[in-house]
């Protein structure tokens, strides 16, 4: 078993080596029809070591988080898990996506201030993946006008921020 | 009926009218509502790292001694996912290393629970009814998972039950379970539109006059992205997207902006149309009698 392997088993549990590859994971998958290897074939590549095929698979972003796959193994593993693993992993060894961008800033938000703006997450991402911006000021016109999103000029934090960014600091080096 | 409300980050944003609703039906039903001090983001499904999300939910769930009421299926999901994982002494010792209040152990509800609570063991002249109305009871995906929670994560029927005794008509509703995307919206837009969309479409040929929803990122997609996502897939859907607690306000005879429907992106005025029609009705034979 091989470093990478032996990090995954470590962050999603070590049961993740008891899969039987009955595929129900990627058959509950609402995202599946739209990725290049299913989750099924995630958790293949983490037990035969493959750490590039795993890391550079699309379907690690196309995860909605959903948890079908987790409420249905029948192994008890949580597939979610294994994905989760593998973004922090991704991170970890200082890859870069878009997708890893929005996770980025999402949690810095929240470390740093307690709480997340909307707003100031759509304006630093777009700011940082400038190809999001037509989308990201189209949603704007519909719900600015509508009084779902404050214009805020500066950010509101909560009192127990250093508190959180403890959480973060102290829990996520564990 | 008193509880610790936590409304969430999504609640002071694009869901204002979800907090709005809540809390004029909690106010109309006696629920009192106490927000948690200085509450934080629940992490929803960006924080990867476990532990963080788990110390994340445990610093919120360790302030207050109520139990805690929410009703956003994300957040529900992530605190009854920390209440789980905090049920394992080791993980519970490191989360209170660093919490300056000691988390104890929690309750936690969605919404939808206290206020079926509330109307089971009302009387029956509450309800001015929801007569006439079809409506696809839309669960998503964190409502019901991870398992142990408000219903059954393969065949839930609380939401039925819910339109039922609001009087409404639930439809039959075959993609009522699938994830609508949201979580990946901001980043993989085609594959969440793609997503949501086949809800939207499964929702009008299941015959409903509008989808009830229990969580503000499902909302987001399937109302405030349907116009959008009408003009990419070149289709007419124009289905109203309300909240759990506007139908369930304009059951108890609250007023549209009370339940802050003017900010839904959908015009609910069909589904308004419809109940004052079937009232209407009601009333006339009420007088021939």
């Amino acid at each position: 078993m091989n470093e990478f392997t032996k990090e995954v088993l470590r962050l999603a549990g070590d049961e993740v080596k008891t899969c039987i590859q009955c595929g129900t994971c990627s058959a509950s998958c609402p995202t599946a029809h739209l990725m290049d290897n299913s989750i099924r074939k995630l958790v293949k590549f983490v037990l035969e070591g493959m750490k590039d095929e795993a890391l550079n698979s699309r379907s690690i972003w196309l995860c909605t988080s959903c948890l079908a796959c987790t409420v249905r193994c029948p192994r008890g593993i949580r597939p979610m898990a294994v994905v989760s693993a593998l973004k922090q992993i991704y991170e970890a060894e200082g890859m870069r996506n878009r997708d890893s961008i929005h996770e980025e800033i999402f949690n810095r938000h929240i470390k740093e201030r307690g709480r997340v703006s909307e707003f100031f997450l759509s304006a630093e991402y777009m700011l940082r993946n400038p190809q999001s911006a037509a989308q990201i000021i189209s949603f704007g016109a519909e719900l600015i006008p509508r009084g779902k999103i404050d214009i805020e000029i500066r950010p509101d934090s909560i009192e127990g921020r250093d508190e959180v960014k403890r959480i973060f600091e102290e829990l996520g080096g564990a | 009926m008193k509880l610790a409300y936590y409304p969430g980050c999504v609640a002071r944003a694009t869901g204002k009218e979800y907090e709005i609703s809540t809390r004029s039906v909690c106010s109309a039903l006696g629920i009192e509502l106490e927000e948690i001090d200085d509450w934080n983001c629940c992490g929803a499904t960006h924080v990867s790292n476990e532990l963080v999300a788990v110390g994340l939910a445990a610093r919120n769930l360790a302030r207050t001694e109520l139990p805690v009421m929410t009703g956003c299926s994300i957040c529900y999901s992530k605190l009854r996912s920390a209440v789980l994982r905090l049920e394992d002494n080791g993980v519970k010792r490191k989360v209170n290393s660093v919490l300056e209040r000691e988390y104890t152990g929690a309750e936690v509800k969605h919404l939808i629970e206290v206020i079926m609570e509330v109307l089971e063991g009302a009387d029956d002249g509450v309800i001015a009814s929801l007569e006439g109305l079809k409506v696809a009871p839309y669960y998503g995906c964190l409502l019901t998972r991870p398992c142990g929670g408000i219903d059954s994560p393969e065949n839930p029927a609380v939401l039925e039950k819910l339109l039922r005794t609001l009087g409404a008509e639930p439809v039959d509703f075959r993609l009522k379970m699938k994830c609508c995307g949201g979580p990946i919206f901001m980043t993989e837009e085609a594959a969440a539109s793609d997503t949501a969309f086949k809800i939207l479409e499964c929702a009008k040929e299941s015959g409903a006059d509008a989808i009830m929803v229990v969580c503000p990122l499902c909302h987001l997609m399937l109302d405030a992205n349907q116009h959008a996502m009408e003009k990419k897939f070149g289709a007419e859907i124009d289905l109203p997207v309300l909240y759990v607690t506007q139908l369930t306000g304009l059951a108890l005879g609250l007023g549209v902006e009370e339940l802050g429907m003017g900010m839904n992106s959908v015009s609910p005025a069909p589904v308004l149309e419809k109940l004052e029609a079937a009232r209407g009705a009601e009333e006339e034979e009420g007088e021939v009698c």
